[in-house]
């Protein structure tokens, strides 16, 4: 029998101002008394383990489920069948058969190869992609570590998945794996600058670095997602797409492992298990960058429909139960949009031919960075030029601030300089004007 | 943030045992049959020809400084643009009461509920006050970084076949008839 404590402290995101009532919860029932020296280390040990199972689960799960969705939807696009057979209809356990296929394959390295690099490269890829969905709330307050720079973190940490891919191109021994890494390192640092300058464009917007309190942020509609919070933004969302099927090495942008020049790229010389982390961590990653997106700009787990948002949050204030199924709505809701673009990248990836790589990068340094530096100036103007002429800082709706959640913000003190990056800029800025 | 060390040493652990697991037990049923052809790196089919541990010309020398200057400097944007969201959100005179207070909590990094007890309210003709500065701030910070990246496009080092390029653009205004590709590609760096 779970509690409502204990289950309160799987939903909430302040695991750490659970901690007495999990740590109760544990002597109590849940584990019977078998650790009666449990303390605030141990119990948010527990919790943390929790998170890995659980965020272990969205991090392996879809990537099953859209390589799979790949290949049906690749089929489908060439007028092929795709899978069919594995898993009764639809082949719809093909990914499973592929991973049992794989496990049989013989684990080659060339002796050409750096052989530890090498065997190291798919723990690097793996993790950083794994890691970056610490950050991410999948729905409200469901979040392994709830913080005030969760955007700027997580974008941080998947970013680490380029180490692993340029060590796999370098350490092969091979030219056309060298070749893949090298490209993905000229795409990686240049697809990077319009990736953080499109991804600063919601924080202008919502005025914070926390996920959960953007999507907080646009509830109540569809003129409050920021999206559709003005022109620029609208645009932006367009960008950071791109964007990021480029940073996810995806189609049209593929050109570390572009199999048609470069026989496989930085994955020429891998085999069996080992090559398919590599895809297994591009697909959880496509997954990734669809969820930020979608909370960034798509509303998150909002539908845009006041009348079922306000109805869901209503049901959900009545107990923890309902608040638990609310969530799971939520997720549901959050979990559909992001399937959704990452469908496009699919279809995407089967329609537009791939570019040179000469292409790749006039397409970012000459096009994508200034459009998106253009995009920022005109998103920091809005709402200030707005504010000069008609008084308000929103054309659509109710101001921004009105949604700001009331309760769960921590303060950064001066005594703790270790939470110090949280937010140190608002004090001192605030303070000095 | 030990809570976060702690988050991120487990998931290092979980990533890795996610990969090592698979890798173990393939161990017990995967053939291991080396010859000395699948041991070799793959070359179209032929005897790979000398290392690929070599020295090449990395394009992207500029492209990369060019990135370390925009990355750091978009970081800068994050926390800037925390406080100037929040600026502007104040500066907006409909707002009630209750997210006045709140916002101003937040924009001062006050605890919740400060700004409501006592005098710490930020109006909104402040707010539009801090907004200006804002904005001048950054459009100086970003002018530098924007006229170093033009000034980069204007030398052409955006170019990734840069050398062929020019030289081509020269062997144009010679005579019309240069063959471009006789010449052997110059790989000079940007110094």
């Amino acid at each position: 029998m779970i509690s409502p404590v204990f289950m309160k402290t799987l939903l909430g995101t302040t695991i750490a101002e659970e901690l007495p009532g999990l740590v109760e919860t544990l002597r109590g029932n849940f584990l019977l008394g078998w650790l009666p020296s449990l303390d605030e280390s141990g119990a948010s040990l527990v919790a943390a383990i929790i998170h890995v199972t659980l965020v272990g689960l969205f991090f392996g799960l879809p990537a099953f489920a859209f390589i799979w969705a790949e290949r049906k939807v690749a089929g489908r696009i060439q007028d092929r069948l795709g899978p069919t057979r594995v898993g009764g209809r639809f082949g719809w356990l093909q990914s499973l058969a592929d991973g049992i296929k794989l496990i049989q394959k013989e684990d080659l390295a060339p002796n050409a190869a750096d052989r530890w690099l090498f065997q190291l490269a798919p723990y690097l890829v793996v993790v950083a992609a794994f890691s970056a969905f610490m950050f991410v709330p999948f729905s409200d307050g469901w979040t392994a570590m709830a913080m005030d720079i969760g955007l700027f973190i997580a974008l941080a940490v998947l970013s680490l998945e380029v180490l692993g891919i340029v060590l796999a191109g370098y350490s092969s021994g091979s030219k056309w794996s060298l070749f893949g890494g090298m490209r993905e390192a000229a795409q990686m640092v240049s697809y990077e600058v319009p990736l953080g300058i499109t991804a600063v464009i919601p924080v202008v917007v919502a005025g914070s670095m926390n996920l959960n309190e953007i999507v907080t942020l646009q509830s109540g509609g569809l003129q409050n997602w920021i999206l559709f919070h003005d022109p620029f933004c609208f645009i932006a969302f367009f960008v950071f797409f791109t964007v990021t099927l480029a940073s996810n090495k995806r189609a049209p942008f593929d050109l570390a492992e572009a199999e048609s020049e470069l026989v496989g790229g930085f994955h020429t010389e891998y085999s069996g298990m080992r090559w398919s982390f590599f895809f297994l961590a591009e697909y959880a990653a496509m997954f990734f960058v669809s969820m930020l997106a979608a909370i960034l700009f798509l509303g998150g787990w909002w539908t845009g429909i006041p009348a079922i948002d306000s109805a869901v949050v209503a049901v959900g204030e009545g107990s923890p139960a309902w608040a638990y199924l609310t969530r799971v709505i939520g997720m549901t809701i959050l979990l559909g949009k992001a399937g959704l673009l990452v469908f496009v990248q699919i279809w995407i990836r089967w329609t537009l031919p791939r570019l040179r790589i000469d292409q790749v990068m006039a397409t970012c340094l000459k096009y994508l960075v200034p459009i998106s530096c253009a995009l920022f100036l005109g998103v920091v103007l809005w709402p200030l030029v707005l504010l000069m002429t008609l008084g308000q800082s929103t054309i659509l709706g109710e101001p921004k601030g009105e949604r700001l959640p009331v309760s769960d913000r921590k303060v950064v003190s001066v005594e703790q300089p270790a939470t110090a990056p949280a937010e140190p800029v608002p004090a001192t800025e605030g303070g000095a004007h | 943030m030990t809570d976060l060390l702690l988050h991120f040493l487990l998931f290092i652990i979980a990533g890795s045992v996610l990969v090592l697991a698979p890798m173990l037990i393939g161990k017990l049923v995967r053939p291991w049959l080396p010859t000395p052809e699948k041991q070799s790196v793959y070359e179209c089919g032929e005897p790979a020809i000398g290392s690929s541990y070599i020295q090449f010309d990395i394009r992207f020398y500029v492209v990369a400084l060019l990135f370390i200057i925009f990355d750091v400097e978009v970081a800068f944007f994050f926390p800037w643009a925390t406080v100037y969201g929040g600026a502007t959100q104040l500066a907006d005179s409909r707002l009630s009461d209750v997210a006045r207070s709140n916002l101003s909590d937040k924009l001062l990094n006050l605890a919740p509920g400060t700004s409501a007890a006592s005098d710490t309210v930020v109006s909104a003709a402040d707010a539009l006050y801090l907004a200006k500065t804002g904005v001048v701030d950054i459009a100086v910070f970003f002018a530098f970084i924007l006229v170093g990246f033009a000034y980069v496009w204007k030398r052409g080092d955006l170019d990734w076949v840069r050398s062929l390029v020019s030289e081509f653009q020269q062997s144009q205004a010679l005579t019309r008839t240069a063959v471009v590709a006789d010449q052997p590609a110059k790989t000079e760096m940007a110094s």
